[in-house]
């Protein structure tokens, strides 16, 4: 069996069967379905800690450049999402697929083990994640944040890397403030470094988790200013947690509800905000409107 | 007073200072490398890598540093290993601090905040450039302040290199005073003597140290 035939088999087999009459041409096949395949797919995964589930069998498919809102109550799991994708916890069961690959897997002797590190940084790296906390390297100025890793991961020249980040410093309009250490920045200001340091690492997938919810209420609309820039501009997957329901409802092209570990409701903003089905969706929407 | 006799002492108080320098600077070097090493190697992801840290920690750590020279000093030779007592001195009382050293250095590491590992993993660092240019720049930061006593206590515990026949600034000290019967004044010169090399010597070291690693730490101008 070639390569390209092992890749069909595997692609038929974890994304469910594909009807195939037999003297179609393989390449053409497997092309077709690497781009209707989806940029991330969560595949009957579970997540517990010891004895308590946090996700049960969660399925979802997000497609490239698709902008997918996830929203729900405290403690429904909607950050251990983004987590199992980033790979910063384990997942106890199923497959998460990145971009037609395994993440959480890998093929070896035709069968599916659990990734090595070396598999793992491979795939990680079409992925990158803004946190709620920045997390900013606090020992190094705005710029040396959005240049270390290009150097010391991607391998770039000083140089090149000093050009991309000084750039995406301007994108995210903090052109003026390169030298500043964290310190010395504002919330938003820091969020948005954060921002562009994931975005030198040039990810197809963006995570963002709670991005404005550490910040002043001032503070926010210029870090949302930047997401709506990067999703114009860029093509990038982009899935973010969020408590701004007006935020997931201009901006993204669906919404997840996420209630007890589970998917209780998706579907297009429009939809899900003006006309909920789910009764756990309507008593969570009055409630977080009620609150403002 | 016999004036032979003091002018003898005062040299050889000298050279016990000379000799309590070296010993401490030497050994300090030591006790930082093999500290950082050590304590690198303790939170290693494998265990027995992490196992060995465990026993060398234990081992100069839980036991006296005087039996430790000892060991080295009368106990190799028995096994055909003669080291020189400068040789024993410094790596002896260095090893003997590095233990204490690779618990700073384990200990500073923990401490770095989890969201910093986390963003690094999800900037895709391998573990080795993670530890040297992330999670290390600010672990020294932290672990500085303890270092400095450390450092403060190695120096005082020199002068249990005495007993492997080192003359340094204590057993000087000692001898002057036995030798000119003024105790006074030489156990005074001995503990202004320790008091000067710490505070003029590793204070502003560490001090130094602790500038150079606080860049972004603090939001005014450093002094
Ligand atoms: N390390 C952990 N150990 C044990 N339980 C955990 C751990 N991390 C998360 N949990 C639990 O998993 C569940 C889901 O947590 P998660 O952080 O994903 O919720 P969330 O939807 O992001 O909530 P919030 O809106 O408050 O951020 C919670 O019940 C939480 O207590
Ligand atoms: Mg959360």
């Amino acid at each position: 069996m070639n390569d390209q035939t092992v890749r069909l088999e595997r692609i038929t087999k974890n994304y469910g069967t594909v009807d195939m009459p037999d003297n179609l041409n393989l390449d053409v096949a497997a092309k077709e379905k690497a781009t209707s395949e989806p940029m991330v797919r969560f595949e009957n995964v579970a997540k517990r800690y010891g004895t308590l589930t946090v996700l049960d069998k969660l399925n979802l498919d997000i497609a490239r450049n698709e902008k997918v809102s996830i929203i729900g109550p405290s403690g429904s799991g909607k950050t251990t999402v983004l987590r199992m994708l980033m790979t910063l916890e384990r997942i106890n069961e199923g497959v998460i697929w990145v971009d037609g690959e395994p993440l959480t897997h890998m093929q070896k002797n035709g069968q599916m083990v659990t990734a090595s590190d070396r598999h793992l940084r491979r795939v990680r790296g079409k992925i990158g994640m803004v946190f709620q906390h920045f997390n900013l390297f606090p020992h190094m100025t705005a710029l040396q944040n959005c240049m270390e890793a290009p150097v010391s991961v991607l391998g770039l020249s000083k140089q090149e890397a000093e050009a991309r980040a000084a750039e995406l410093l301007d994108m995210v309009g903090l052109g003026d403030k390169k030298s500043h250490f964290p310190i010395q920045l504002s919330g938003g200001q820091k969020q948005r470094v954060a921002i562009a340091r994931a975005l030198a690492m040039r990810p197809k997938v963006m995570l963002f988790d709670e991005v404005t919810s550490a910040l002043d209420p001032e503070l926010v609309g210029e870090v949302l200013n930047v997401i709506r820039k990067l999703g114009a501009e860029h093509n990038l997957t982009m899935l973010m947690v969020t408590h701004q329901m007006g935020f997931a409802k201009e901006f993204s092209d669906r919404v997840c509800f996420f209630y007890g570990g589970k998917i209780a409701e998706q579907g297009p903003p429009d939809q899900l905000f003006s006309d909920p089905q789910n009764e756990r969706t309507r008593q969570f929407l009055s409630a977080v409107l009620e609150a403002g | 007073m016999n004036e032979f006799a003091l002018g003898f002492s005062v040299a050889a108080l000298m050279k016990g200072v000379a000799i309590t320098l070296v010993v401490t600077v030497g050994s300090s070097l030591v006790a930082i490398f093999l500290g950082l090493i050590v304590g690198l190697i303790r939170i290693s992801p494998r265990w027995p890598l992490r196992w060995l840290a465990v026993i060398y920690i234990e081992f100069f750590r839980g036991t006296s540093l005087l039996v430790q020279l000892y060991l080295w000093f009368f106990v190799l030779p028995i096994f055909g290993i003669i080291l020189s007592p400068w040789t024993v001195a410094i790596l002896g009382v260095g090893m003997n601090v590095s233990g204490y050293g690779a618990e700073l250095v384990r200990a500073a590491i923990q401490a770095v905040d989890r969201g910093q590992y986390e963003a690094s993993i999800a900037l895709n660092f391998p573990r080795i450039a993670m530890l040297r240019r992330i999670v290390l720049p600010q672990a020294i930061r932290s672990m500085l302040p303890a270092w400095g006593n450390l450092l403060i206590d190695l120096l005082k515990g020199t002068s249990l290199i005495f007993f492997i026949t080192i003359t340094e600034l204590t057993t000087a000290s000692k001898l002057a005073a036995d030798a000119t019967g003024n105790y006074l004044l030489f156990f005074a010169v001995a503990l202004f003597g320790y008091y000067f090399i710490a505070r003029a010597l590793i204070t502003p070291f560490v001090r130094w140290l602790e500038r150079r690693f606080s860049r972004g730490f603090v939001r005014e101008v450093l002094v």
